[in-house]
């Protein structure tokens, strides 16, 4: 460490350094000569001859290889190569110094990619859900009751909803069930429940929308077989509004939406990939998580009140079924292809895994409980119930719409 | 000794140098851990040192830029930067929060917006201009507010009755403010092309994503079973012609703007080719993909490099042009704010 010293004060004292010297009037370099002595630096070329304190003197943050410049303090300023010289001398900046230090190890770089990988991998599938919960779940739920009105509204002026044809007596029979289903949950003042006749797009669904109305459709009430099938439905419903999944949705998509335009803000100046798609990735496999999550909430609040979650189970099935028929009615399905190559993107969990959870949530459960009478859909309906024509387009999606 | 004592024909008074090569030094190997060593600190401290990393990255691609063996240096400061990111993050904030929940509010907010542009325009580019230099001078840009309001907002109009084949017009205009606003040692830039020398540019530009559009739509029609699963296909000839026609603009009007650009004596020489900016394009875009972002270090230094290989600096006349002036202090708002919101006004 003395040696080390002391060999650099011997440099320092004995060495030359070629420079150019910039007068800062004239974009012209002119070489110069700096002289080191003990605590001073002495300037000699064409028109300079001047001597400098080391504290008068300022040098540039070193970066990557590059020349570096030392600031006098007459406005001018002298280029010259990157030397260990130079660290010597008062810096520019303290913080970069060490920054520097970092950028020019590789164990560091390394490190950092590890550390990266982890904090983004955990970050997305712990960190950001977390956190999202964490806020939405101190939001008030009325906070999101306009952006819920103001949707439903766009749906109805749009003609996507028409004024519900169901008979008044089968709306009121769910209405009921529904009352007595939340009628111990702390949000069941918030609940509040529509019927709609959907447009042929739209179909059998069932929607949450913000602040805690749930639409169904009459084509959805027309594929269940039982009242108790539409309460697995509802509560499969209440469970979203429960857990905040709008708001969460909305906090979690934009601040992934945020941080990869970050993380590929160098990237997406240089290539032509729409940054977007990541993003739009990353929020599928969040939507499926919030079904699973919605899901379970609605086993256990069906089970609470005495239904059976087979009931949830059969009509997914039916869904699913009357989708399949739907499309091989089109000639879509194609040996092998079971279904959309791109169900993985799709936001609902593939429908057999959600039947199967509800199957094993049934367990211990009788068939013959709560809501198992069969619809009374009076004159005609009731005859050709089995073949009722769902004209969704996209029939099979239960959800929250944001 | 080193490159900086080669033979400098500015050190000549009055010359006529054959022009000097613009030369980018940067190398993968050595911003690969620049690059992920501020990602990191940036990403630990929540965005805060994300500053710090700007002036960083900044300061890597100045200092190894040179023309005539002087690199440029990049001067901003970290703090300034960080007090208009929190600016921008601010109003990004109002932004996001009207978006979602006051939708009603959103076109006031938006109103504000547009009123505030322009600001952010001139300012980020006057910070930027100011903060960089060459050879102990700053440069500098003095366009305000309402030579902006023109250039971008009144000049648009010209659309409405050219039924938008005034565009060209409009985007020419706006480079106009731009380049006759910079200046280097008290030389204001000027700029001689024409409208209709955009309009050319644009034109090819926009047959390219026409014929791409026809042949997706032949594509889709022509498929057996015709349905929204194989929408994909058609979307290739698409993004083709959209890297093709994003690289031809880039290069051509790039050619175009700095060909005709002048900075007191000094003339520039852009030679990029559409082609070849295509293919680095893609190149970029599959080695970032394939490299879970990992490659995006060499791909940005490449693209630099092809960038800088390509321009040529042409000198003519006196020296005594250039005149140092006191440097003045910009706040760094506007072109924090213009950055935040991803605002491409480079030349």
């Amino acid at each position: 460490m003395n040696m080390a010293t002391a060999a650099t004060k011997t440099t320092m004292a004995n060495s030359n350094m070629q420079v150019l010297y910039f007068d800062g009037q004239k974009p012209v370099g002119q070489p110069a000569t700096l002289i080191w002595s003990e605590r001073t630096a002495k300037l000699i070329g064409q028109q300079a001859d001047q001597q400098y304190v080391f504290n008068q003197l300022r040098v540039s943050p070193r970066v990557g290889s590059a020349d570096r410049f030392i600031a006098l303090p007459d406005g001018g300023q002298l280029q010259c190569p990157d030397q260990t010289l130079l660290n010597k001398l008062p810096q520019e900046s303290k913080t970069e110094d060490l920054v520097a230090w970092l950028e020019r190890r590789w164990d560091i770089a390394i490190g950092c990619v590890a550390a990266m990988a982890a904090c983004l991998i955990s970050g997305y599938f712990y960190g950001l859900p977390a956190a999202a919960e964490y806020v939405a779940l101190r939001v008030p739920l009325s906070y999101e009751v306009r952006i819920g009105e103001q949707g439903l509204k766009i749906l109805d002026d749009q003609a996507w909803f028409q004024a519900s044809q169901l008979p008044p007596e089968m709306r009121q029979r769910i209405s009921d069930d529904f009352k007595n289903l939340v009628a111990d949950l702390p949000i069941r003042k918030d609940l509040h429940l529509e019927f709609r006749h959907a447009s042929p797009f739209i179909g059998a669904n069932a929607f949450a929308l913000p602040g805690g109305t749930i639409v169904i459709t009459d084509q959805m009430v027309e594929l269940t077989n039982s009242p108790g099938e539409v309460s697995a439905i509802l509560a499969h419903e209440v469970g979203h509004v429960e857990m905040r999944h709008t708001l969460r949705h909305i906090l979690q998509d934009s601040a992934a939406a945020l941080i990869a335009a970050t993380l590929t803000a160098d990237a997406a100046s240089m290539t032509l990939v729409v940054t977007g798609l990541p993003t739009l990735l990353l929020q599928a496999s969040y939507s499926r998580q919030f079904e699973s999550d919605a899901d379970e909430f609605a086993f256990k609040l069906l089970k609470k009140h005495g239904y059976t979650p087979a009931l949830f189970a059969n009509i997914m099935e039916r869904l699913e079924n009357e989708k399949h028929a739907k499309s091989e009615k089109k000639g879509l399905e194609q040996e092998g292809l079971e279904s959309d190559p791109l169900s993985f993107l799709s936001s609902h969990p593939v429908t057999r895994e959600r039947v199967a959870r509800a199957r094993a949530a049934a367990i211990g459960t009788e068939l013959s409980t709560q809501g198992n009478d069969a619809w009374d859909w009076g004159e005609d309906k009731n005859s050709d119930k089995d073949e009722v024509e769902v004209e969704g387009e996209d029939t099979g999606t239960i959800g929250i719409l944001k | 000794m080193s490159a900086n004592l080669k033979p400098n024909p500015f050190l000549a008074s009055s010359t006529t140098s054959p022009g000097m090569k613009l030369v980018f030094r940067g190398t993968a190997r050595e911003y690969f851990p620049i690059w992920i060593v501020n990602l990191c600190l940036s990403l630990a401290t929540f965005g805060i040192y994300s500053a710090w990393a700007k002036v960083r990255k900044k300061r890597y691609f100045y200092s190894h830029t040179t023309l005539d063996g002087t690199p440029f240096q990049y001067l901003g400061q970290p703090l300034p930067i960080l007090k208009g990111r929190i600016i921008a993050a601010i109003l990004l904030g109002i932004y996001w929060i009207t978006s979602q929940f006051f939708v009603s509010v959103l076109p006031w907010v938006l109103l504000v917006g547009f009123l505030l542009l322009p600001w952010v325009v001139v300012r980020a580019a006057a910070f930027n201009a100011r903060y960089s230099a060459y050879r102990n001078l700053t440069f500098d840009f003095d366009g305000n507010y309402w030579g902006a309001v023109k250039a971008f907002y009144l000049w648009a109009l010209i659309m409405i009755p050219t039924l938008g084949l005034g565009f060209s017009w409009w985007q020419q205009r706006i480079k106009r403010f731009m380049v006759e606003h910079y200046s280097f040692g008290g030389e204001r830039g000027t700029f001689s092309a024409t409208g209709g020398q955009f309009f050319k540019i644009y034109f090819l530009a926009g047959v390219l994503m026409i014929v791409a559009g026809l042949i997706a739509t032949g594509i889709m029609f022509s498929m057996p079973a015709f349905s929204l699963r194989y929408a994909w296909i058609g979307a290739i000839p698409i993004y083709a012609a959209y890297v093709l026609a994003y690289a031809l603009t880039r290069a051509r009007l790039g050619n175009l703007v700095w060909n005709n650009t002048t900075l007191g004596p000094l003339r520039f020489h852009s030679t990029l080719k559409a082609r070849t900016l295509a293919a680095l394009y893609f190149g970029n875009a599959l080695a970032i993909i394939f490299s879970a972002g990992l490659l995006t270090p060499w791909a940005v230094i490449r693209t630099m490099k092809y960038r800088a290989d390509n321009m040529e600096v042409l000198f003519e006349g006196e020296l005594d042009d250039f005149i140092g002036g006191g440097r003045t202090a910009v706040q760094a708002t506007g072109a924090e704010v213009g950055e935040f919101f991803d605002f491409d006004i480079s030349l």
